[in-house]
């Protein structure tokens, strides 16, 4: 692989359509047509057909996620997973034996912030496959057999995860960033308490969370919407609203970030150094979104960014470096991210962060700027291209409460970019001092290094938890 | 009953729907011998082009293995009129991506672009593909590249360094012997000259299939193509691979040290290449044995036995003769030797009973909707016209797939397995902690 960048970069690829300057003609994208409805108990739905290929894709999202936990991290995470133990009607066998059948795919999951499930059927086959999806989001049944058994496969996944740096890094991030906030909370949980969680556990978090007014259901695909419609409203409207209000707890402030501090994971057989660099970042909801994809674009967002031109072209220091804001709700972060062999450690962070420096200086000049604008122009379409694609940036906006504008003025808010716009972006939302450092290598090689950016922590990576 | 009705229902969605069909793709060969296959598709203001040049890490020998791979990088690092850095800084501003990817057989470069700056692309693609220059400084950098790459694998995938042992030991004569991104001496030592040979030998257009897809037209792919392909002149095709590897006169072990929780275990049976009568066959049974829950071997080692937390097998498209592999992970206090013989005992069964009519439709059924996924965006198209064009001899060989596999018979999955899943034809991997028990 040349590039690694479909593979780390996953949050700033939302991107562009095409116009401007010099080269790149326009071409109008916009959102397909679709109809928005909220049944009587409050859940919304969106429909949208699409008749390219005769499947039907379902997503839908539920405030469910990781920053619910409280003491039990991890069961969001596992409740999310036993929704499909066994329903009121089907075993868990059952569910997998009818959809495997027809070759259908369904996923539940958490996430940080909420829940999800998806689903993706041949349309032919969908009167098979609604029953079990609605008992599954509506019934579930959390068999505690099958959980006793996932929950072993958990906890030495959990082990597993922390034989690849890249695969626990954020963990760490998340909660050397929020710290006691809410948005600390790894989703994955840590064996020392998804050992002590119990299916009663499952079932009493899904019963304060899983509720229709606050959830969403995407259906996009090769269906007639006024079928759809009928068939939803009679199959959903006896999803029972929930009583208990949710406690908004990601409203809570977090902690600036007042010093420079270093997190120093050691990892005794590590061949590399993995590391972070970076600090607080935006909403999801900043007005500022779509201008600082732009200016992310150069510094870290793609193949010729600052970054990995530095990093990686110039210096063969690495096989990638990229940097990226990951927004949520109510705050986000900022990361520059890259890994480098033990013995090349140091000229690595200090190049990461002259470019940094260099960027904060030179900002960006008007070639660089039209072309970061027809890139991310240019990359926007493909990312809606499919019905599976479609139905989760309906739920993106109702979650995060845009509509389409964002796609059908993307082009427009792309253009307005301006070189003096893009110094303001990068004073005020790439950080220049109190710099945060994650570092997750081995300690006896790279611990001197360390300590020359800031005070260190060390942890051992094979301790529970982040 | 289920059945009949099923297939009845699969053949209806087949013709009734205006999805892509094998004539929608529109063919056409320059004087040099570049072949381009060209799908119209407007759903989206974007196009790609996927070149697939037939040559990978089996075209190599020891002291340049690696180097299709690090050719790959090199294809990035300047040609005559655009210098280094110019190929990803022209295409970008052009609102372009790209990749590329190398395996054992071929190496694909993908560019994703809107339409409307096709013929940029095309002028890029010609000037690395006419006059590639091999620049000491960039080859110097890209050598380190490539070692941190290499190095990232192994230090996030214990899968990387247990199937790299297995090939070694599974291939001994053919050159699936060695990894793709090949041995560090090797990467450490090779010279220009031997990049520019490669380039020479194999870099031709006569060794490269052009897929595009997307909103553009057939008539400006051609011009396009005639203008700025159709002058590199073709070259000697390259010796074909004449390597066979001998059949295999008894099971093969290997053990590989590595500090993890649990071990990892591979078991891989050689079988042929992806034109063989038997290719159909052999997916449908690396279907049957681990797609989804229900798959034989999730439901016994995972979901029953517990013996495993995760259980997998790959049958994947080769020029040569390959392996159908099965990986797994042993769950916590279970002896790898207990999980191995798990696999081997679903296995047996298979040979000795066959699998189920239901079990034999719904891979059936799982391939169609995998068809459709294929389709789906205007990348998969190309991925999958390219592969099948040069892995099945035939892009309309992907649009037959889901009847290829309709014509498949129990007893057809029955026979494969007795043949080529036997335990003198295999060659098994273990990874754990302690080698020296």
């Amino acid at each position: 692989m040349k590039k690694i960048y479909n593979i780390l970069l996953t949050l700033f690829v939302l991107t562009g359509g095409a116009t401007s300057a010099q080269v790149v003609k326009p071409a109008a994208f916009k959102v397909p047509a679709y109809e928005k409805f909220v049944l009587p108990n409050g859940l919304t739905v969106y429909l949208m057909a699409q008749h390219e290929v005769p499947v039907i894709n379902v997503s839908a999202i539920i405030p469910a996620g990781a920053i619910y936990d409280g003491e039990k991290s991890g069961l969001a995470s596992l409740t999310a997973a036993g929704l499909q133990y066994g329903t009121k009607s089907y075993t868990k066998a059952q569910i997998e034996e009818t959809l495997d059948f027809i070759g259908a795919d369904l996923n539940t999951f958490a996430s940080k912030e909420s829940a999800g499930l998806t689903a993706q059927f041949a349309s032919k086959d969908q009167d098979k496959v609604w029953p079990i999806l609605k008992e599954v989001l509506t019934e579930p049944a959390f068999n505690a057999e099958e959980f006793a058994k996932e929950k072993k496969r958990v906890l030495l996944g959990l082990e597993r995860a922390k034989e690849s740096p890249r695969s626990v890094i954020n963990s760490y991030w998340d909660k050397f960033i929020y710290g006691d906030h809410v948005y600390g909370n790894p989703v994955t949980g840590s064996p020392a308490t998804v050992e002590k969680l119990t299916a009663s556990d499952l079932s009493g978090f899904y019963k304060l969370n899983y509720q229709p007014q606050g959830s969403a259901i995407s259906i996009v695909g090769d269906f007639d919407p006024k079928a759809m419609k009928e068939k939803l409203t009679r199959l959903l409207s006896g999803w029972k609203k929930g009583t208990q209000v949710q406690k908004n707890l990601a409203s809570q402030p977090i902690a600036p970030l007042t010093s420079t501090r270093v997190l120093l994971v050691n990892k005794e057989d590590a061949r590399e150094t993995t590391f972070l660099i970076g600090g607080a970042g935006i909403r999801r909801d900043n007005p500022d979104y779509v201008a600082l994809q732009v200016v992310n674009t150069v510094f870290g967002g793609r193949f010729t960014s600052w970054l990995n031109d530095e990093l990686r072209v110039n210096s063969g220091l690495t096989y990638g470096a990229s940097s990226r804001f990951t927004p949520l709700k109510n705050a986000g972060t900022f990361a520059i991210s890259t890994f480098t062999a033990t013995k090349t450690t140091g000229p690595t962070v200090n190049k990461a962060l002259e470019v940094l420096k260099r960027f904060h200086e030179q900002g960006i000049d008007e070639e660089t700027l039209a072309s970061a604008k027809n890139y991310v122009k240019g990359q926007f379409p493909p990312g809606y291209e499919t019905s599976g694609q479609l139905a989760s940036l309906l739920n993106q906006m109702f979650w995060y409460g845009f509509n389409e504008s964002f796609i059908n003025n993307f082009q427009a808010n792309v253009d307005g970019m301006t070189t003096a716009r893009a110094k303001e972006i990068i004073a005020k939302y790439y950080p220049a001092n109190n710099l945060q450092f994650i570092m997750v290598g081995k300690s006896a090689d790279i611990k001197a290094i360390a300590e020359k950016l800031g005070p260190v922590t060390e942890k051992q990576i094979k301790a529970d938890g982040f | 009953m289920k059945k009949t009705l099923t297939l009845f229902i699969v053949c209806c969605s087949l013709v009734s729907f205006a999805q892509t069909k094998a004539d929608d793709v529109k063919s056409f060969t320059l004087k040099n011998g570049m072949k381009f296959l060209v799908l119209e598709d407007s759903s989206i203001p974007n196009a790609n082009m996927y070149l697939f040049y037939k040559v990978g890490s089996r075209n190599e020998h020891p002291g340049i293995t690696g180097l299709s791979h690090f050719f790959e990088h090199m294809m990035f690092n300047g040609a005559k009129k655009y210098g280094p850095k110019m190929f990803d800084r022209t295409m970008e501003f052009n609102g372009g991506s790209n990749n590329a990817y190398t395996t054992e057989n071929v190496t694909v470069y993908t560019d994703w672009f809107p339409a409307s700056s096709m013929e940029t692309i095309f002028e890029l693609e010609a000037d690395r593909i006419a006059s590639l220059s091999i620049d000491p400084k960039m080859v110097a950098s890209e050598r380190g590249v490539v070692a941190s790459e290499k190095s990232t694998g192994l230090e996030n995938s214990q899968w990387e360094l247990l199937s790299e042992h297995v090939s070694a030991a599974a291939f001994v004569v053919h050159p699936y012997h060695w990894p793709v991104i090949g041995y560090q001496d090797d990467i450490d030592n090779w010279t220009k000259e031997d990049l520019e040979n490669y380039f020479h030998t194999y870099y031709a257009p006569n060794n490269c299939v052009v897929v595009m897809s997307g909103n553009i037209r057939l008539d400006d792919v051609k011009r396009l193509a005639e203008k700025y392909l159709e002058p590199i002149p073709a070259v000697t095709p390259p010796r074909p691979v004449h390597l066979v590897e001998p059949p295999q006169m008894g099971e093969r072990r290997v053990m590989v040290q590595k500090q993890v929780n649990t071990p990892y275990i591979m078991a891989a049976y050689h079988t042929p290449n992806s034109r063989d009568k038997d290719y159909y066959a052999l997916d449908i049974l690396n279907y049957v044995l681990s797609s989804g829950n229900s798959s034989r071997l999730y439901s016994a080692l995972v979901d029953k036995k517990q013996l495993a937390t995760s259980i997998s097998s790959d049958f994947s498209p080769s020029f040569d003769p390959g392996l159908f592999a099965f990986y797994g992970i042993c769950a916590k206090g279970v002896k790898e030797a207990d999980l191995e013989n798990a696999i081997y005992e679903e296995i047996e069964k298979v040979k000795k009973d066959g699998i189920t009519a239901q079990e034999l439709q719904k891979i059936k059924n799982q391939k169609l909707m995998e068809f459709y996924s294929q389709i789906a965006t205007i990348n998969g198209k190309s991925n999958n016209i390219g592969t099948y064009e040069l892995f099945f001899g035939d892009y309309r060989k992907m649009f037959d797939a889901p009847s290829e596999y309709e014509k498949v018979t129990l007893a057809d999955v029955q026979r494969v397995a007795n043949q080529y899943l036997k335990k003198s034809n295999r060659t098994v991997g273990i990874l754990k902690a302690n080698v020296e028990e």
